[in-house]
């Protein structure tokens, strides 16, 4: 192990670099090189976001976000993962879901937006809505995937020792799509939030995606920066819990293949 | 605990891709009669179509023609009592289970035991095969050889009345080949399964069986059968030494390597 040392060179530069460009804007903004009403000093910014964290201005968007987002993202998940299964195990499922999945998948799912809106109108419904759209199909298409190169040998095994149906799927062949429903649902996680925040901006009432259109019609410029900085610490932090829960149920998956 | 059942075989073919251009003849009528309690083993070249034949034994495949009937009973699906020892093992034991669990699998179907009988009665089956120490580490963390001791301590938990055992031996080196000689040797003589061994290896089947089932190359069909004669317990030094053992070791080697000349 060469990287056994506590910090890196490499390490170091990769920190010290976004530190020095904060440091340049900063000094961009003050020597007026930079229109302060369109780039906020990033000392500004960090003022706000110290307001906003003491204020207890924080939770109640972050809340409506990551609850739609929860929600969302739970139920299509289910849906995706049971669909999933039926496909990768049923030959005559997959040939009648395929098609449909085939065309619906690729569409960007925000171009679904206006539609929806028309019919479930801008509450919470249709953002639930299309966001479930954007995380089923990542977790549909890899649980299918996972299902299929569940190894025969396993399945065949059970059979032997009198599993069946519902058993098989449940004690076999759920755990070994494991690590492919794991990645759809990383990546759906990231659709989620990118649909999330998206609907928030076209027809939010509260909520982080909102509040960032909102700031940015009243010019409210340095509070809009804050909230991005917010969504990119909340999105960085999903998907670091992601990657420690995934290590932590997966820690069988790539030590078995190493053998293989 | 019950004794071994009886296997009987009965015309059994298998074509794969029947009907198409690639149409290919496995199986060519396989008739055989395994008695219960009995070691019976049966050779050919590889590709013959030995796991062809031991899958349909099991119910897990479907032939094309014949019949296979357990105790007296048509199979038709993997059949309760009998247990399957696949030629794949890493592949056959769960990556995310530890070893103990892995053996609980073959009895959780049955369950009303707790928790902790059920850990009991299979810490049992991994001190016959050697691995109590172990019971806790991961399948991919043990040796092949290790691994397919997991896989026989699976197999023995769920109490079979009949075992079949797919080439279980093949891919692990000469000397732990012949630990696991011993062990399911002595398993067998213990627990009185009835056992159906597949096997290239002449050595293998000359050491371990009551008869011995000698298969063609393709399409099969089963040549001869020999009753080997040999007294048991075997051991693994003396056995292979005696002259019945090289006799027979001499004339299976002579019938599986010479060209075909059994028309059919
Ligand atoms: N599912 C299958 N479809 C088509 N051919 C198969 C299938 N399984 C086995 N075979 C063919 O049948 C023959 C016998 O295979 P197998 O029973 O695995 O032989 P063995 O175990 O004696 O090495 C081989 O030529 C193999 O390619
Ligand atoms: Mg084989």
């Amino acid at each position: 192990m060469l990287h056994r040392l506590p910090v890196s060179p490499g390490r170091i530069a990769a920190v010290l670099l976004p530190v020095l460009l904060l440091l340049a804007l900063e000094q961009a903004v003050d020597s007026g090189a930079v229109r302060r009403a369109l780039i906020p000093a990033p000392s500004d910014v960090w003022g706000e976001l110290v307001y906003i964290l003491q204020g207890g201005h924080l939770w109640a968007p972050l809340g409506k976000t990551l609850y739609l987002l929860a929600v969302a993202y739970g139920c299509a998940s289910v849906l995706a993962i049971g669909l999933g299964l039926l496909m990768g195990r049923s030959r005559a499922v997959y040939n009648l879901f395929e098609p449909l999945v085939e065309v619906i998948r690729p569409l960007p799912k925000p171009a679904l937006l206006p539609p929806l809106i028309l019919f479930l109108g801008i509450g919470d419904t249709m953002k639930m809505t299309v966001v479930g759209l954007a995380v089923f199909f990542p977790v549909l298409i890899n649980t299918v995937q996972g299902v299929r190169g569940v190894d025969p040998v396993l399945v065949e095994t059970a059979r032997t020792f009198g599993y069946s149906g519902g058993r098989i799927v449940s004690r076999v062949v759920l755990p070994a799509a494991l690590p492919f429903i794991f990645t759809g649902l990383r990546i759906a996680l990231g659709l989620g939030l990118i649909l999330v925040v998206v609907a928030e901006m076209l027809a939010g009432t509260g909520g982080i995606g909102f509040l960032i259109v909102d700031m940015q019609r009243t010019f409210q410029v340095t509070s809009m920066y804050a909230w991005l900085v917010i969504l990119a610490v909340l999105g960085f932090l999903l998907n670091l819990g992601f990657e420690r829960l995934e290590a932590r149920l997966m820690f069988w998956s790539r030590q078995s293949e190493g053998r293989a | 605990m019950q004794d071994g059942c009886t296997l009987a075989l009965d015309g059994v073919t298998k074509s794969f891709s029947q009907g198409r251009p690639e149409e290919m003849m496995a199986l060519a009528d396989i008739s055989l009669d395994v008695a219960a309690g009995e070691f019976l083993t049966v050779v050919g070249p590889s590709g013959c179509g030995k796991s062809t034949f031991l899958q349909i034994a099991a119910g897990l495949m479907e032939a094309t023609g014949g019949a296979v009937a357990l105790d007296g009973r048509p199979v038709d699906g993997p059949p309760g009592g009998l247990v399957y020892l696949f030629q794949q093992y890493t592949r056959s034991l769960l990556p995310w289970r530890t070893v103990i669990r892995n053996v609980e699998f073959a009895v959780e179907g049955r369950g009303r035991a707790s928790r902790r009988e059920r850990r009991e009665f299979c810490m049992e089956f991994l001190e016959m095969v050697g691995l109590a120490d172990f019971a806790d580490r991961y399948p991919w963390q043990l040796s092949g050889g290790m691994q397919q001791r997991v896989a026989i301590a699976r197999a023995l938990a769920a109490e079979p009345r009949i075992l079949l055992l797919d080439e279980p031996f093949s891919s692990v080196d000469a000397l732990t080949r012949m630990e696991l000689h011993d062990m399911i040797l002595k398993l067998w003589e213990d627990r009185r399964f009835t056992a159906l061994l597949v096997t290239h290896d002449v050595d293998e089947a000359v050491m371990l069986s009551d008869r011995i089932a000698v298969l063609s190359s393709r399409p099969s069909r089963i040549v001869e059968t020999i009753e080997t004669g040999l007294p048991r317990p075997r051991d693994r030094i003396t056995t292979p030494e005696l002259p019945r053992f090289l006799e027979l070791r001499h004339y299976l080697l002579e019938s599986l390597t010479k060209p075909k000349d059994h028309a059919a």
